[in-house]
């Protein structure tokens, strides 16, 4: 908001007879200027006149019609002492940490029942079968084959690393195999 | 910021706030007679900011008693930052928007909103309603046009006037209040003013013969000086602070 120079405006003559603005120049300008402080006396008497008759209309209530809202109010309070929400939240103060000791206790509980519970105990129907690749290739030296010889051959070429295992028995006609 | 002398302070009824939080502390622990006593002190006051802004009085009271109830309610919330009333107003507030929003026939247009220079086209005017606006609301046919009035604004423009003549809100709680901008609230009040004025005005420049005597207490002559205050009141009238002062 600028600050006046010759006449002040309406809005600052608002903000003053609100007394939102404490402007010594504005206050200045009004002791010059009659018609501005009219309009600024006539903002009071707007204010004056609209809580004047609310506060006579509130006043021309008679007595009882408030009596009887009061009997109504005090039929719907509830107390805070008797509530039923203070009541649990003082109870849950008192013993929280039986509470919290419970509820962990009972979870536990709930978590074995679950995972002990008929048809879940078949663990083996759950257990992944499927070949995995193994981080670093298995080294075969050797093979112990009773009543038999082995023969291990180890590859290595760009592709990886491969084992050939031989397994022939140890009467055994080679021409028959 | 300054508050002008002129403006009348909102009634306190010479209470210490201390004491209303004493009040507040023991309703807290269940002390109903303490909370009647809370009751006792603000219902008319409350009733008064819901009057304005509804402007319908069964549906002002149905307001207070769900305000009542509802700051019962939440009382643990309450931590004592605030008057007990800045509290309960809030509610009041809160509740009779709900309300016009609820029971709205016509979505309101607000044109004006934006608007933070009126000096464009209708000014305020330099007029007033004679010397004691006190004396002017003993008139029941002025009081009828201020309700007109008030009646003729937008709920949001209504709003902001009863709030700040009623609570002396800043414009920066009003703001808060009303979710929007101190600006908004400002291009409101000045709408609302303007347009109560106008309202008002056209009472004061072509006034009825009854008004004239109401006036002036049936004096002919002073018939001519206009709408300024009568030389004689009635002797059961008194001032609206008079009558305020008597009825808490």
């Amino acid at each position: 908001m600028s600050r006046p120079t010759s006449s002040p405006t309406d809005l600052e003559l608002m903000e003053h007879a609100d007394g939102e603005r404490d402007d010594a120049e504005l206050a200045a300008l009004l002791e010059r200027d009659p018609d501005a402080r009219a309009k600024r006396d006539a903002i009071q008497q707007i204010g004056e006149l609209v809580r004047g008759h609310l506060e006579l209309s509130a006043d021309a209530v008679h007595d009882a019609r408030f009596a009887a809202m009061w009997r109504r109010v005090d039929g719907q309070l509830v107390s805070p002492a008797t509530s039923l929400w203070s009541r649990v939240a003082a109870w849950f103060d008192r013993y929280r940490g039986h509470v919290i000791t419970g509820a962990v206790s009972a979870g536990a509980v709930a978590a074995l029942a679950l995972v002990l519970r008929p048809g879940v105990s078949d663990l083996a129907g759950h257990v992944d079968m499927r070949p995995v690749a193994l981080r670093s290739t298995p080294e075969i030296d050797s093979v112990d084959t009773p009543g038999g010889s082995s023969t291990v051959i180890n590859l290595d070429d760009e592709d990886g690393h491969a084992a050939v295992i031989w397994v022939s028995a140890a009467d055994s006609d080679p021409e028959a195999i | 910021m300054n508050k002008p002398a002129q403006r009348a302070s909102i009634p306190t009824h010479g209470r210490d706030p201390v004491d209303d939080r004493e009040l507040v502390t023991a309703a807290q622990r269940g002390d109903r007679d303490a909370f009647k006593t809370l009751f006792e002190r603000y219902h008319r006051r409350a009733y008064a900011l819901a009057l304005g802004v509804i402007r319908h009085p069964d549906d002002a009271m149905d307001v207070v008693q769900e305000a009542f109830i509802k700051a019962h309610k939440y009382l643990d919330k309450f931590e004592g930052n605030a008057s007990f009333y800045t509290w309960l107003y809030r509610i009041v507030m809160n509740l009779a928007i709900d309300h016009l929003r609820k029971h709205r026939k016509v979505k309101p247009v607000e044109l004006d909103e934006n608007r933070i220079e009126p000096d464009g086209d209708e000014p305020l005017l330099p007029r007033i309603l004679g010397g004691n606006p006190g004396q002017a609301l003993m008139d029941k046919q002025i009081r009828t046009r201020i309700d007109q009035a008030l009646e003729q604004l937008s709920e949001n423009h209504r709003s902001v006037l009863v709030m700040r003549e009623l609570e002396g809100l800043s414009y920066e709680d009003m703001a808060q209040a009303m979710s929007c901008s101190k600006g908004t609230i400002m291009s409101r009040l000045f709408h609302a003013r303007r347009n109560m004025q106008k309202q008002l005005l056209d009472l004061l420049d072509h006034p009825s013969a009854e008004l004239i005597d109401d006036l002036t207490g049936g004096s002919a002559a002073a018939a001519n000086d206009g709408a300024d205050a009568p030389a004689a009141e009635p002797t059961s009238r008194k001032p609206a602070t008079a009558a305020r002062s008597q009825s808490r």
